[in-house]
């Protein structure tokens, strides 16, 4: 993509993101994406180098250096050091920011240096309170990947910290700038599904999640994934985005949650489940439905957005009427028949099927071309500038937290288990 | 039972049925004609364990079969009779995968076996409805309904009697792929009708198999719409099925002296073999 391409899609791109939230209703429900688009600087020059928010990137494996490459799209991030306990992830992480940036092997010492406006955090979840809380210490803000922290009290530490420090918190949910879930959104705000009763989401994927462990390395250090110390798998690593999508589009949190989890099919000593099915309920009898499994891909990612008019389907970027109920033939007939009427009834149309799932090809909620991780991003840097955070995304993500912990909770117990009533104001 | 009096829907054969009395007699006579039907469902489905699922696992393991379930003796004895009736053009066992043909089984009535001189499957899809509707017209019958009027979707239509109102039942066809435009206007007494098509929302309907020109092994690709009046369902199946399966010459040999009774109407060649926008049949 050549400059000037990259720049028109990047606008094309904004330009979306403000046309959604432009519609009655959605500046409320998705206010950091207003406070994002409008900030991303747009028609001038990019940032020189020395006014970009000066990052550091804690954690530099797969996600970190995908994150990486992201902020090297912004108009004011820049990477100015990084940091990873494993020696070829670091060596990865420098290739990417390039040779003169700083690389540390301890968080600390990275925050020690100095010359940080920020960290991007994306290490194993249960070093991401301790990261945080570190870096709040050392004085810089953080971004930190979604989900938040191992346990609920942590993620509770993290925002009481954010405050108490005065710095931004931001945790990486991207769908929440992602143009079509904002058109998405919009369109449920003018009311074009009806009422949202129930949203029925997955992630199914055919594959272990588990990765090769190279020589000198530590299987519970590469594949944390799959252990509870580290991670509470399938929730936390894949509910948790979608568990945002229900709690925004719902405009609530859960009342209680009941589920299952089971090891069912990768036996290969993790500790982790392997195959969760959950119900969360809202208030007023409304339902999120998630299950989430890892030998079978064929229904993948998405979230049914099911109203009494409609429903949408944001991973697929579409949304869809209600089929309304064909009259039928012969129940006219039988009511002419009854007033005395003779007319003839139109046959042979279309044979009747049972009920199977309804195929009409909906219609477009328009593609974001460009990655929406880019605008969290720019959204993040300008709120670094401003000391202020982008509103309504830290309790989005906290409270989406939350909830995959909580689903977690009630799997290990076997029990429903209700929404905390303790939770940290945010 | 259905709570409306004189109405009974149910699912059976894959679609939507119903069957309605008009002369103001006990729902009794529905209910056994409902459970004709389901009895011809349960022996002719390929969806569960079945008489007709038996049969083709005989059939495709190259072995005999001895056709015990009179239901499923029946319908073969029927379709059987549609494939000579038609020269061939209905073909339960024409399969465009493997060209497999009616003209490869060996069914014998007098013993009731069947055998195939290579592995194959039998399929009822084409004849099951109407094959339904006689044993259900039947049940009627005997029990002394005068008026009725049942359907297997809205592709499978049988009347018996008059018309509650009098006279006989009219109907419209209406384009398979335009419903507000009319195809056809006809009226039936003590008759069955059945509507076949290639094109259409009906076509869409899940596991529905394209109808196969048996001559060839292809599947039908013209865009074409049948309809049979005939004296039974099992009848109007075949011959609905035979005229999508025919080319257009044996087509006119099949509609020749039947002009009120089978139509064919086919919709890819211009203005000029558009079909009349109504033709009535006084049955």
């Amino acid at each position: 993509m050549t400059d000037q391409s990259f720049d028109v899609s990047r606008r094309s791109f904004l330009d979306r993101v403000l046309a959604a939230t432009a519609a009655a209703g959605v500046a409320g429900a998705a206010p950091w994406a207003v406070t994002a688009a409008n900030a991303a600087p747009t028609g001038r020059p990019a940032t020189t180098a020395g006014d970009r928010v000066r990052i550091g990137v804690i954690g530099t494996g797969d996600r970190g250096r995908a994150l990486m490459r992201n902020i090297a799209k912004t108009r004011n991030c820049a990477v100015a050091a990084v940091c990873d306990v494993y020696a070829p992830n670091l060596a990865k992480g420098r290739e990417v920011a390039g040779a003169s940036v700083p690389a540390f092997t301890d968080h600390r010492a990275m925050l020690d240096a100095g010359g940080l406006d920020a960290v991007v955090i994306a290490t194993p979840l249960d070093l991401h309170a301790r990261h945080t809380i570190d870096s709040f210490d050392a004085g810089v803000h953080v971004w930190c990947e979604k989900a938040m922290a191992r346990t609920i009290a942590d993620c509770g530490a993290m925002v009481t910290k954010s405050k108490s420090a005065g710095k931004v918190l931001q945790i990486g949910h991207q769908r929440m700038f992602h143009p079509t879930y904002l058109n998405a959104m919009k369109r449920v705000k003018a009311g074009e599904i009806g009422t949202i009763t129930q949203i029925r989401a997955s992630w199914h994927r055919n594959n272990s999640w588990r990765r090769k462990v190279p020589e000198g390395a530590d299987d519970r250090h590469i594949n944390w994934r799959l252990y509870r110390d580290s991670s509470a798998g399938l929730m936390t690593e894949l509910a948790t985005h979608q568990l945002q999508v229900g709690n925004w589009f719902l405009d609530a949190v859960p009342t209680r949650v009941i589920g299952s989890g089971s090891i069912c099919f990768w036996k290969d000593g993790r500790e982790v489940y392997d195959h969760v099915a959950l119900i969360y309920e809202y208030s007023g009898g409304r339902k999120f439905i998630y299950t989430s499994l890892l030998n079978n891909a064929r229904y993948g990612c998405e979230e049914q957005i099911q109203g009494s008019k409609g429903s949408i389907e944001p991973e697929l970027g579409r949304i869809y009427a209600e089929v309304p109920p064909k009259v039928l033939a012969l129940q006219r007939m039988r009511q002419d028949v009854a007033s005395g009427q003779k007319r003839a009834v139109p046959i042979g149309g279309a044979t009747w099927f049972p009920e199977l799932p309804v195929t009409t090809p909906g219609e477009s909620l328009g593609w974001g071309e460009y990655d929406e991780t880019m605008l969290q991003f720019e959204g993040f840097a300008e709120a670094v500038r401003a000391g202020k955070p982008l509103p309504g995304l830290l309790s989005q993500a906290y409270l989406a937290s939350v909830a995959s912990l909580l689903g977690e909770e009630a799997m290990d117990r076997g029990q429903a288990m209700t929404w905390p009533p303790n939770l940290v104001a945010v | 039972m259905t709570d409306e009096p004189g109405t009974e829907r149910f699912a059976a054969m894959g679609t939507r049925v119903e069957l309605h009395r008009f002369d103001g007699g006990a729902d009794d006579a529905l209910w056994a004609a409902r459970r004709a039907i389901e009895a011809v469902d349960d022996a002719l489905t390929i969806h569960r364990p079945s008489p007709a699922t038996a049969m083709n696992e005989a059939l495709l393991s190259g072995q005999a079969a001895a056709l015990d379930d009179e239901l499923l003796f029946d319908a073969v004895l029927a379709a059987a009779q549609g494939h000579a009736a038609t020269q061939g053009l209905f073909d339960i066992a024409a399969d465009t995968r493997t060209g497999a043909s009616w003209a490869m089984v060996s069914f014998d009535p007098q013993s009731r076996r069947i055998v195939a001189e290579r592995p194959l499957a039998l399929d009822f899809g084409g004849l099951g409805k109407g094959f339904a509707l006689d044993r259900a017209m039947a049940v009627l019958r005997d029990a002394g309904v005068g008026s009725a009027l049942l359907t297997l979707g809205e592709s499978s239509v049988a009347v018996l009697g008059d018309h509650p109102l009098g006279g006989g039942w009219p109907f419209t066809i209406p384009h398979p792929e335009d419903p507000e435009q009319e195809l056809l206007t006809l009226e039936l007494v003590d008759q069955a009708l059945s509507v076949s098509a290639t094109v259409g929302a009906g076509t869409h309907a899940p596991e529905r198999a394209a109808i196969t020109r048996p001559h060839t092994g292809t599947a039908v690709a013209a865009p074409l719409c049948a309809v049979a009046v005939e004296p039974s369902g099992t009848l109007a199946e075949v011959m609905s099925t035979a005229l999508i399966a025919a080319d257009d010459v044996a087509a006119a040999q099949l509609l020749r002296g039947r002009a009120a009774s089978r139509f064919r109407f086919r919709f890819d060649l211009g203005p000029a073999h558009r079909p009349h926008p109504a033709r009535t049949l006084a049955a």
